[in-house]
C-alpha cells in the first residue's frame, strides 16, 4: 500500500524537509499533498483520500492544535493517523497531543526515526514497494 | 568547563545541522575560517518565564549550502536561502529553550527574523550571551549566540 500524505506546516522550507525526510525512508509513497495551516489541511482532508498527516504546532489561521480537534470530531476522517511535528518542548503541550491521539516527533529528526514512527502507527511496511 | 546550556546548545546545532542539512563539522577548519566576512544572520525570539532570542550568523558561503543541502537545489533563491536559515535558527531555538527548565505557560517561539548585515553591526546587545557556539563546516562557518534576560543568571546564581 502507497501512503497518501498530507504535510501542514506554514514554512514552506520546513515542508520540504519533511517531504525529502519521508523521501529518504524507503516506505512506498503516494501522492502528497501540502498545506500552510490547519484550515487549508481540513480542506484537502475533505477532497483527497489521505492514509497520514504530518502537522505542525505553531501555524497562523489554525494551528496543529485545532486542526487535531477537529479532526478527531469529524466521522469521515476521526481515525487518521497524525504525527505532530515541532520543535515544541512544552511537556504538558506534548502530552495533550498525545491524548489527541497524535504522535509526536521532535525537530531535528532522522529519516529512521520518521519512518520507525510511520510503520508503528500505519502498519505500512517497506517491504511491498513497487 | 562548558555550561549545561552551551552542551544543549551544540547538542542542538549539531544534530540540527546533521539531521536537516546533511552537515558535518570539520573543526581542522577553525583557523582558516577565523577571518571570514559577516554574510547572512536569522534572529527568533522567545517568550515564557524567561525572554530572549537565538542568533545565528553565516560567513563563507554557509547561508547558501544550508539552502541547498536543505532544498537539494543548485542555486536557491534569495527569499529560500533566509527561510533556510530561519528555519535552523528556530528548531535550535525550539530545542534550547527546553534547557532553561519548564515555563509554566510555555515558550512561544516567535517567527524567525532576517538581519541585514548592516542591521546586524549596528545592533549593540547589551547583554553578553549565555551560550555561544563557532561550527565549522567545508561550507563556511557558523557563530549561534543564545541570548536571555539578565534576571535568569541571577535567578540561577541563587538558585
Amino acid at each position: 500500500m502507497a501512503l497518501n500524505i498530507l504535510v501542514v506546516d506554514d514554512s514552506a522550507v520546513m515542508r520540504m524537509i519533511i517531504i525529502k525526510t519521508l523521501k529518504l525512508t524507503d516506505l512506498p509513497l503516494g501522492d502528497i499533498w501540502e498545506a500552510e495551516n490547519g484550515e487549508k489541511g481540513l480542506r484537502l482532508l475533505q477532497e483527497k483520500w489521505i492514509d497520514l498527516a504530518l502537522i505542525d504546532i505553531h501555524m497562523p489561521v489554525m494551528d496543529g492544535e485545532e486542526m487535531i480537534r477537529h479532526i478527531r470530531e469529524n466521522d469521515q476522517y476521526e481515525n487518521l493517523p497524525v504525527i505532530v511535528v515541532s520543535s515544541e518542548s512544552d511537556p504538558g503541550k506534548i502530552e495533550m497531543m498525545h491524548k489527541q491521539g497524535a504522535t509526536f516527533i521532535h525537530k531535528p529528526f532522522k529519516p529512521e526515526t520518521l519512518k520507525e514512527v510511520i510503520i508503528a502507527i500505519t502498519g505500512v511496511s517497506n517491504e511491498v514497494k513497487d | 568547563m562548558k555550561s549545561k546550556i552551551e552542551k544543549v546548545l551544540e547538542e542542538a546545532a549539531v544534530n540540527t545541522f546533521e539531521d536537516i542539512c546533511f552537515m558535518y563539522q570539520v573543526p581542522e577548519l577553525k583557523d582558516i575560517q577565523k577571518n571570514l566576512t559577516l554574510e547572512a544572520a536569522a534572529e527568533v525570539k522567545y517568550r515564557g518565564d524567561y525572554t530572549g532570542s537565538l542568533l545565528i550568523e553565516t560567513r563563507g558561503g554557509l547561508f547558501s549550502a544550508i539552502a541547498a543541502n536543505i532544498l537539494s537545489i543548485d542555486s536557491p533563491s534569495s527569499t529560500q536561502k533566509r527561510d533556510a536559515l530561519g528555519e535552523i535558527a528556530n528548531i535550535i531555538c525550539g530545542n534550547v529553550v527546553t534547557s532553561l527548565g519548564r515555563s509554566k505557560l510555555g515558550y512561544k517561539i516567535e517567527s524567525p527574523r532576517s538581519l541585514k548585515k548592516d542591521e546586524l553591526l549596528k545592533e549593540k546587545r547589551q547583554s553578553k550571551p549565555l551560550a555561544e557556539i563557532t561550527m565549522n563546516f567545508n561550507e563556511g562557518r557558523a557563530d549561534i549566540k543564545f541570548f536571555v534576560d539578565d534576571d535568569f543568571v541571577v535567578k540561577e546564581k541563587k538558585g
